[in-house]
């Protein structure tokens, strides 16, 4: 069958002429082109049809080839609407950022239950919380919101004020941590709590303005060649100084979250 | 008599009423070619004109379609064309897009084509190139109408 996948179709249809009715039933309109060297498989690829049509076409195709053989028919999966071609709402760099947040708003989800599970403890535990810091300022601070401050941001109007918006929420959320950080030192456990929620509160709407607003609004404003250029230098930031950052916050929000669940 | 060819890529179609008026012949502008050749089989990936240039890989109707194609898709742009129906040898092309990305390291890859089905075989030769390639870089493929050449879609594939 691979032979045929690779050959001509003008060529198949001239070996299997009852391939001509078949693919004509699925209105690809292959079939009389005077031409006819676009490969079996790239026609049946190219056309606009689902997944399933796609299994059920090939099975006939098949049967039409091979009369002789036992070919298991294709069972219909469930199809998501628009599964057929990949598009992405963001460019790539913006994708990244967009990336980024998942694993930021884990962290945030997590707070009523690192809430819960500070306030039933008897003794208070620091190592959580400082993990917890530790992850907002390397991740979601030294890796994250320095690539929108220092490399994207610098595309657009620092003085506009969505810019400033987005710039004053950075710094609410350094006030939170350093807040946390000083409430950690004095084992004032409630006020850890009230800044880390208030921190997730101020980052859940921030990424939530982000994913919805500024990303797409940014989109719109860059040229092709500034988001090759943006694309480029993220991934500096991600291999040369960030080296396996992304990789070891990703285990330690891990390791938190069924620390928080079994508890 | 010989059947009409059913493939919307070779199907014939005439607008040229459509076309008529709203028509500004004044004025002129300069090409934004800047190299030679621009054919993918002749093309060299190592010639200055594309590392780490924006890149875009027409296909070879697009430039006829697009009423504006030097002023909205060539300009400061590095070209390359072809056709992804009638061409050989497209094994080369990939490997060429492929020297592209790693070896030229060009900023970004647009991918031009018509609307027709057999015209989505460039995007398809795009992604296998990318595919193969070790570094990544982003494409955006944008699908041009055969009436009046205007945009149909444009994403971003990768
Ligand atoms: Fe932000
Ligand atoms: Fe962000």
């Amino acid at each position: 069958m691979k032979a045929y996948l690779n050959a001509p179709i003008k060529e198949v249809i001239t070996k299997f002429p009852e391939v001509a009715g078949i693919l004509t039933s699925y209105d690809i309109g292959c079939v009389p082109c005077a031409v006819g060297t676009c490969l079996l498989k790239d026609v049946v690829t190219i056309h606009n049809i689902s997944e399933n049509k796609k299994a059920e076409l090939m099975y006939r195709v098949e049967k039409a080839i091979y009369p002789d053989r036992q070919i298991a028919k294709p069972v219909p999966v469930a199809e998501q609407p628009g599964s057929k071609k990949e598009v992405l709402r963001y460019s790539p760099p913006l994708k990244a950022l967009v990336d980024e947040h998942d694993l930021i708003k884990r962290l945030l989800k997590s707070v009523p239950g690192i809430a819960k599970y500070l306030r039933k403890n008897p003794a208070l535990d620091k190592e959580l919380v400082l993990n917890i810091v530790d992850f907002i300022r390397k991740y979601a601070d030294k890796l994250h919101h320095a690539k929108e401050e220092d490399i994207l941001f610098k595309y657009f109007d620092g003085n506009s004020d969505v810019l400033k918006t987005m710039l004053a929420d950075h710094t609410s959320g350094r006030e939170h941590v350093k807040s946390v950080v000083k409430a950690l030192n004095e084992n004032d456990r409630e006020s850890i709590i009230l800044h880390l929620e208030g921190y997730a509160a101020l980052l859940t709407e921030h990424i939530r303005k982000e994913d919805e607003i500024l990303y797409p609004w940014m989109d719109r404003g860059l040229s092709v060649s500034q988001v090759g250029e943006l694309f480029t230098k993220f991934n500096e930031v991600d291999t040369v100084t960030q080296k396996g950052v992304a990789e070891k916050y990703r285990k330690s929000i891990e390791l938190m979250e069924e620390q928080i669940i079994t508890e | 008599m010989k059947e009409a060819c059913g493939c919307p890529g070779s199907k014939m179609q005439d607008f040229a009423e459509e076309q008529k008026g709203a028509k500004d012949e004044s004025g002129s502008r300069s090409s934004q070619l800047r190299q030679w050749p621009i054919q993918l089989h002749l093309v060299s990936p190592e010639a200055p004109y594309f590392q780490k240039a924006d890149v875009v890989i027409s296909a070879d109707c697009v430039a006829y379609a697009a009423g504006d194609f030097h002023k909205d898709y060539l300009k400061g742009k590095s070209l390359v064309i072809a056709c992804p129906k009638l061409d050989e040898d497209q094994d080369t092309y990939v490997e060429k897009i492929t020297s592209l990305i790693d070896a030229a390291k060009v900023n970004t890859i647009t991918v031009l084509t018509m609307e027709v089905p057999c015209c989505a075989g460039l995007v398809n030769l795009t992604t296998k190139a990318l595919h193969a390639a070790k570094r990544k870089v982003p494409v955006k493929s944008i699908v041009i109408g055969i009436r009046g050449g205007g945009v149909l879609s444009e994403d971003w594939i990768s």
